[in-house]
């Protein structure tokens, strides 16, 4: 059973930043509702104001344009994302990692703004949005602002977004070059579960060099992109020294808690087993 | 709490209905429009049981607001059969015992439904996937994948 609620359906972004003003951190925003509506019933996020956020058209965007990036609106749901040939061609790891977020029924609500504003340790789509550089854009009645997602989280379920403003899209920028990029996630039981796990990564070439990047899920109390693992793989040495020095510097640089998922001594076991196997296909392939 | 009035379709009915914001659209269905074949278990969207089409999709209707079905289109087990007639799947899931206790059938029925309407030609692993949201708490999938997978045979 929920709570007792208000709710309202704006259909304009004016009266939204209305109603979120007069409620503040009493009003929270409603969109999939796929992670919202089991809070407020386990009495986990408390809410006297619903505001559901479906009907603004401007928060509707899914669009593409080359030499610039990907636009992704606060309402556009996992199924469309992942019908999307653009994304699944030009955005392969964030295809892979939207793929395993939920299951098939609950992607037809449950949207990608909201992983991310649910600010879970293990949003799948957080890895793969850090290593390709995504911004997020965040709306108020006080006006726009635009911060890489790598300042967004700021602890378990916490964010930087205050009561009354909104993430309106969140923007990718077109990846480098030829990349590959893969999300590899290890989960209890093979069909869909939350990760124990997840890791993002990405190689390209510049120069003569391979470069990389790296972030995680379910190994520290935000989603972490780990640029030290990075920058340790550009250092001289061959292939196979280059990969465990990554894997070392990884495995220090997470903070891995134990819970139902796995202990934290498991965890770390698979971030080495997960980083060396994310990195073997990368030199592989490009 | 203030009800709000709400209008919508099921099974090609229009229906009004006054509720209040915290009830489901599962309590909807099961508590006023009295269509239990729709089945409340965990209540948390994690089995699935209670999943129904909104506007085409399936979704788990104890994770939707009954405010948000306003305007839209629904349709339950009850809704898929026509003029008494059961329909393919429904006729291959007792021509295959797809079912032990029963309580998720109503589930797998409407993405099965859902499947074969965007998908007329399922590979094996696409069945599988495309299932992954329904629990059966007695663990009999395979019959259930099979059943799925001949309708699309037979429709050849």
């Amino acid at each position: 059973m929920l709570p007792k609620i208000e709710y309202s359906c704006p259909q304009t972004l004016e009266e939204l930043f209305e109603i979120l003003e007069k409620y503040k951190e009493q009003a929270k925003v409603l969109a999939g509702g796929t992670d919202l509506l089991v809070s407020l019933r386990d009495r986990i996020e408390k809410a006297r104001h619903i505001v559901d956020i479906k009907k603004i058209k401007e928060l509707e965007k899914l669009e593409y344009r080359e030499g610039e990036g990907l636009v992704i609106g606060a309402t556009v749901t996992l199924r469309k994302i992942l019908e999307s040939r653009v994304v699944k061609e030009r955005y392969p790891v964030l295809w892979e990692a939207v793929r395993t977020i939920g299951d098939m029924i609950l992607k037809n609500r449950a949207t990608l703004v909201g992983n991310i504003c649910n600010a879970s340790p293990a949003a799948d789509s957080a890895p793969a949005l850090l290593i390709l550089e995504a911004k997020v854009r965040i709306l108020s009645r006080e006006g726009f602002r635009e911060v890489p997602i790598e300042n967004f989280f700021t602890g378990v379920k916490k964010t930087i977004l205050k009561p009354w403003e909104i993430v309106k899209e969140v923007f990718v920028p077109e990846p480098p070059r030829n990349h590959f990029g893969r999300y590899l996630k290890m989960m209890r039981v093979m069909s869909e579960d939350l990760s124990v796990v997840g890791v993002a990564g990405l190689g390209y070439r510049e120069g003569g060099d391979v470069k990389i990047r790296l972030a995680y899920s379910s190994v520290a109390p935000t989603p972490l992109r780990i640029r030290e693992a990075e920058e340790a793989f550009l250092k001289p040495g061959t292939i196979e020294e280059k990969i465990e020095r990554a894997v070392q510097i990884a495995a220090e640089k997470v903070s891995p808690i134990s819970d139902v998922r796995g202990s934290a001594e498991y965890r770390l076991h698979l971030v080495k087993v997960l980083t060396r196997r994310l990195l073997k296909q990368i030199v592989e392939v490009v | 709490m203030e009800k709000k009035k709400i209008i919508f379709k099921i099974n090609g009915v229009e229906k009004t209905v006054e509720v209040e914001p915290n009830k489901t659209l599962l309590w909807l269905i099961r508590e006023v429009l009295k269509l239990k074949g729709t089945k409340k278990a965990c209540e948390r969207g994690d089995c699935g049981l209670c999943t129904v089409l909104l506007n085409g999709e399936p979704v788990k209707s104890c994770l939707v607001l009954a405010v948000e079905v306003d305007g839209s289109e629904i349709v339950t087990v009850e809704g898929l059969s026509r003029d008494g007639e059961l329909t393919p799947i429904q006729k291959a899931f007792i021509e295959h015992g797809a079912l032990q206790c029963g309580f998720c059938t109503p589930a797998f029925v409407i993405v099965g439904h859902w499947l074969l309407n965007r998908n007329p030609n399922p590979s094996r692993e696409e069945v599988v996937e495309a299932l992954n949201g329904v629990l059966c708490r007695c663990t009999g999938y395979r019959p259930i994948i099979e059943a799925i997978l001949d309708v699309a045979k037979k429709r050849k």
